[in-house]
């Protein structure tokens, strides 16, 4: 047993059996101690979660939307910032370093309250696009971390040599620059994506109940103790992350 | 070129940081506070439950984060070449990442727990008679469930940071030390793991000041006494007395500040011993 | 068609609101109720709701939303919780920010801890519970006080609960009674007890009937705080919680975080007991599959602890004439009676109160095998013991019991 056997292994059942634990929950009825099985079988909680009551569809559709934007947006704002941060040595450029990672290392109860203020005071709170701000707070400091790596192992040579044969900004930038940025451009994106994905704290504050997002819905249903629709619902969470990582897995085959 | 916005979303957060500051110095309307104090902060550190609970933390972030850098690391390096014949692997690798933590902990709860399924198979198997038979897994002393929830979740995050810090580095400098005579561990220990380490010790960083400041999954696969610090702030939020309200932002921000300074600590370390600042890919 | 007529109607009301100035409450005692009724015709309110149980969401997407279209011509927009803190959280911001007007909630579903925090920090718009024609269906105690808060108003009771226990029929064949029963049987099989740990609402709750027990159900619990009677019944209370510590589940070390967990060990054999505020609780699992069907529940024979909950109206609501209509609309005895018949809650309002033909369809409600009867429940009811009982009691156990 190789290495990469038992690699693969542990990789393939971490993936798979929160997936199948969580599918069985959601068709199973009647599974106590000491059973392997449960002991019936009922389809309740996807007829739930597929019936207008449940509301999941707009919510779906909600994070989605979300979620790109800020994905996009938090790529935007990064990608210069990252170029510097890599490149250039400023004063004061370990406080604006200290500064971004306040959002990764400050726990969500001494912001949360603090931040929702402050939407308020702006009249940002209770619309989409202050959901959308309040999740490029945590997003955009990953997304910039992730390139300044990317950055960093970049030679700004290659960017010098392109332009004295010639080359224009944009021309650099599709031709050399992204190119080789493009692995860590796209992984930053995936995350940035996730970490919107997954917000449950900051929407429920600036949303105000206005912005109904899936991690809501799940939230409401795993405390009110329904086991079954919580485990439908976690895999209509799941589902569109994991197609979202089999499409990286294939794009970054494409371009390895 | 560091923008505007992300100068702007600093401001944000930074404002609202501030706040929390302000509010847990004395000027906490709601429960009528309009004076500076720094009572809210004597509670908490001269609180033994603090002190408890801050070693607790410190314990359990610590030994979660380095169980998931080094199985991260293990994992990185069995993949990283198969991984480029079966991409579907760094896509199953990922997988875990997206789980949220809340559905992470009540899965383990359902397999773990002394009546759960690992249990109901040694039942089956004819090991244990009853589920208190069964030894402790989950709200225990020693915290294995929270530091197993956290290795399941956070091994896949340094795995693929781990990854891609080796998809871009390519096999040569390791070819050359072959050439020059090295065996395998030596070139993992001499070549390998000084390139991989910026990346791991970036990521390391964000998965122990995630862990510290934590609360879902602490509350549920913990004890109530002692508890993590982030149950600890989040029960006196949530207290029926808002007077309790300026203590947890304090706690909160106490938080942040120990976790800075183990970070900046740590980073420094770091710095000294491989000589080169960390980032993430 | 239905929907287009919403649309338009939301325009109109869009309008409308834009024009006429929302009620205060100080003009509430001098307005004519149908005054109210025709400014609320039109508008849409906004209604904050705990929305983790299925059969409530249905009935309130249908035949709720329905009903208050088809007679006060107004629609209902349901904002899900997850936690009805949060909207506390919000609004407490949202004062704090200087947002006194055009809130996005008209009206929220409350209960005793966070009407509490609510009322201590003037999040809610009123007195406004006794202009409204419907709340002479509740009872009196229901409207005067609110988990030991007095209520002056600014709530109306909507929903009732008592504490019940439950325990499994093909585990154990009589269960006890009594708190002093129970204590002989935590240590006649140790290990299969454990409650949930408090701040946690319901293992609060089930100290309090340990507190009420030692203090003889006496009605000075209910005559604000009386600290000799406090300090004679929590001594003896803490006592009894100290001295069962070894013999409960994990022998006391630790405590189910939420009462999902305890739920869970019950249901699997690792404990003998639930517990839970909703008579339904029990019922409710074993529709679902969560609890073996022999489970029952059963009553303390002195009495478990009963209380509402309430709707009420935060103090920004930009539609408090719709928020008033809406209230009154659910406080109603026919929606009383759809409410309780979809999610076999109990009914809240006392039987004499109703008509013949409202009575015989409250007797015919369905309730679930494991669901006690309304007289049986109202047979041992016992009040909640005012508010200062419960934060010191919290306390108590919090350090002497937990922290030892």
């Amino acid at each position: 047993m190789t290495a990469r056997r038992i690699g693969a292994i542990v990789t393939a059942t971490g993936a798979l059996l929160p997936l199948v634990l969580l599918t069985v929950y959601s068709f199973s009825r009647n599974w106590f101690w000491p059973r392997l099985l449960p002991a019936a079988w009922s389809s309740r909680a996807w007829v739930y979660v597929a019936s207008p009551a449940s509301e999941i569809s707009p919510a779906i559709l909600t994070s989605l939307w979300i979620a790109a934007v800020v994905a996009a947006i938090s790529v935007a704002i990064a990608l210069p910032a990252a170029r510097v941060l890599a490149w250039v040595e400023f004063p004061g450029k370990r406080a604006f370093f200290f500064l971004l990672m306040l959002p990764v290392i400050a726990p969500p109860l001494a912001s949360t309250m603090g931040v929702h203020g402050m939407f308020l005071r702006f009249g940002l709170t209770e619309t989409v696009t202050g959901v959308i701000l309040v999740h490029l707070i945590p997003a955009v400091p990953y997304t910039i971390l992730m390139l300044t790596g990317s950055f960093t192992r970049f030679d700004p040579d290659w960017e010098a040599q392109a332009r004295t044969l010639g080359a224009g900004t944009l021309s650099v930038w599709r031709y050399v620059t992204l190119p080789a940025i493009a692995p860590g451009l796209a992984l930053a994106g995936v995350f940035a994506f996730l970490i919107s994905w997954s917000q449950y704290l900051f929407t429920v504050l600036i949303g105000g109940g206005q912005v109904i997002t899936l991690p809501l819905i799940l939230v409401t249903f795993q405390r009110g103790s329904d086991e079954a629709i919580t485990a439908a619902l976690a895999l209509v969470y799941l589902a569109p992350t994991v197609l979202v990582f089999v499409l990286m897995a294939k794009y970054m085959r494409r371009h390895a | 070129m560091l923008t505007p916005a992300s100068l702007v979303l600093v401001g944000l957060f930074a404002g609202g940081v501030a706040l929390a500051v302000i509010q847990s110095a004395g000027f906490f309307a709601p429960a009528g506070e309009h004076a500076f104090t720094l009572q809210h902060y004597a509670a908490m550190l001269l609180n033994r439950e603090f002190q408890l609970s801050l070693m607790l933390t410190i314990a359990v972030a610590g030994i979660a984060t380095f169980l998931s850098a080094a199985a991260g690391v293990a994992l990185a390096l069995s993949l990283r070449r198969i991984a480029s014949r079966w991409p579907i692997l760094n896509a199953l690798v990922q997988v875990p990442i997206a789980v949220p933590h809340l559905v992470m902990a009540v899965l383990l709860i359902n397999v773990l727990s002394q009546s759960g399924l690992v249990a109901r198979v040694g039942y089956g198997a004819g090991f244990i008679g009853a589920p208190n038979e069964f030894p402790v897994l989950v709200n225990d002393p020693y915290a294995v469930g929270i530091i197993v929830a956290y290795v399941l979740k956070e091994t896949p995050f340094i795995a693929v940071v781990a990854l891609a810090m080796l998809a871009r580095i390519g096999d040569e400098y390791e070819a050359l030390a072959a050439t020059l005579g090295a065996s395998g561990w030596q070139r993992l220990r001499h070549v390998t793991f000084p390139l991989l380490a910026p990346a791991v010790v970036s990521a390391s960083v964000i998965v122990f000041a995630f862990i510290f400041g934590a609360f879902e999954v602490p509350f549920l696969l913990g004890r109530p006494y002692p508890s993590m610090l982030g149950v600890v702030a989040q029960r006196r939020f949530t207290s029926i007395d808002l007077a309790e309200r300026p203590d947890a932002i304090a706690l909160s921000v106490l938080m942040s500040v120990i976790t800075a300074a183990l970070v900046w600590a740590y980073l420094k370390l770091m710095r000294y011993q491989i000589g080169e600042r960390p980032t993430l890919f | 068609m239905r929907r287009f007529a919403a649309v338009a109607l939301l325009a109109i009301s869009a309008c409308k609101q834009a024009e006429s100035p929302r009620l205060t409450p100080a003009e509430l005692p001098n307005t004519p109720w149908d005054k109210i009724a025709q400014a609320a015709r039109g508008t849409t309110v906004t209604f904050a709701m705990w929305a983790g149980d299925e059969e409530r969401n249905r009935l309130f997407r249908s035949s709720v939303s329905k009903s208050l279209l088809r007679e006060y011509n107004m629609v209902l927009h349901v904002v899900p919780l997850a936690d009805t803190a949060d909207v506390i959280n919000k609004l407490l911001n949202e004062k704090g920010a200087g947002k006194l007007q055009k809130g996005s909630i008209d009206v929220v579903w409350i209960n005793g801890e966070n009407f509490r925090t609510a009322k201590q920090a003037k999040l809610l718009w009123g007195p406004f519970a006794d202009a409204l024609p419907n709340i002479r269906y509740y009872d009196d105690g229901a409207r005067a006080r609110d988990f030991g808060t007095s209520v002056d108003g600014y709530e109306a009771p909507w929903q009732r609960a008592q504490f019940v226990m439950a325990y499994d029929t093909s585990r154990v064949t009589e269960p006890p009674r009594s708190i002093d029963a129970l204590g002989s049987w935590i240590k006649a099989h140790p290990g299969r007890f454990t409650y949930v740990a408090p701040p946690d609402f319901t293992g609060s709750a089930f100290l309090r009937h340990i507190l009420l027990h030692f203090g003889g159900y006496s009605a000075g619990f209910q005559a604000g705080f009386d600290a000799k009677l406090y300090k004679d019944a929590s001594e003896k209370a803490i006592q009894f919680l100290t001295e069962i510590k070894p013999y409960l589940w994990r022998r006391g070390d630790t405590y189910p975080s939420t009462l999902k967990e305890l739920d869970r060990a019950f249901a699997n054999n690792e404990v003998d007991f639930a517990m839970s505020y909703t008579p339904s609780f029990a019922s409710t699992r074993i529709a679902r599959g969560e609890f073996p069907s022999s489970v029952r529940t059963f009553l303390f024979d002195r009495g478990t602890i009963g209380n509402f909950s309430y709707l009420a109206i935060p103090f920004n609501a930009s539609n408090p004439e719709g928020a008033l209509v809406a209230i009154n609309h659910l406080l109603s005895v026919e929606q009383a009676l759809d409410l309780s018949e979809a999610s076999q809650s109990q009914f809240p309002i006392s039987l004499d109160k109703l008509s013949a033909t409202e009575r015989k369809r409250a007797d015919a409600l369905r309730r679930g095998p494991a669901t006690m009867s309304n007289e049986e429940l109202a047979a041992h009811f016992a009040n909640e013991p005012d508010a200062g009982y419960l934060t010191r009691l919290e306390q108590d156990w919090l350090d002497k019991v937990l922290r030892r």
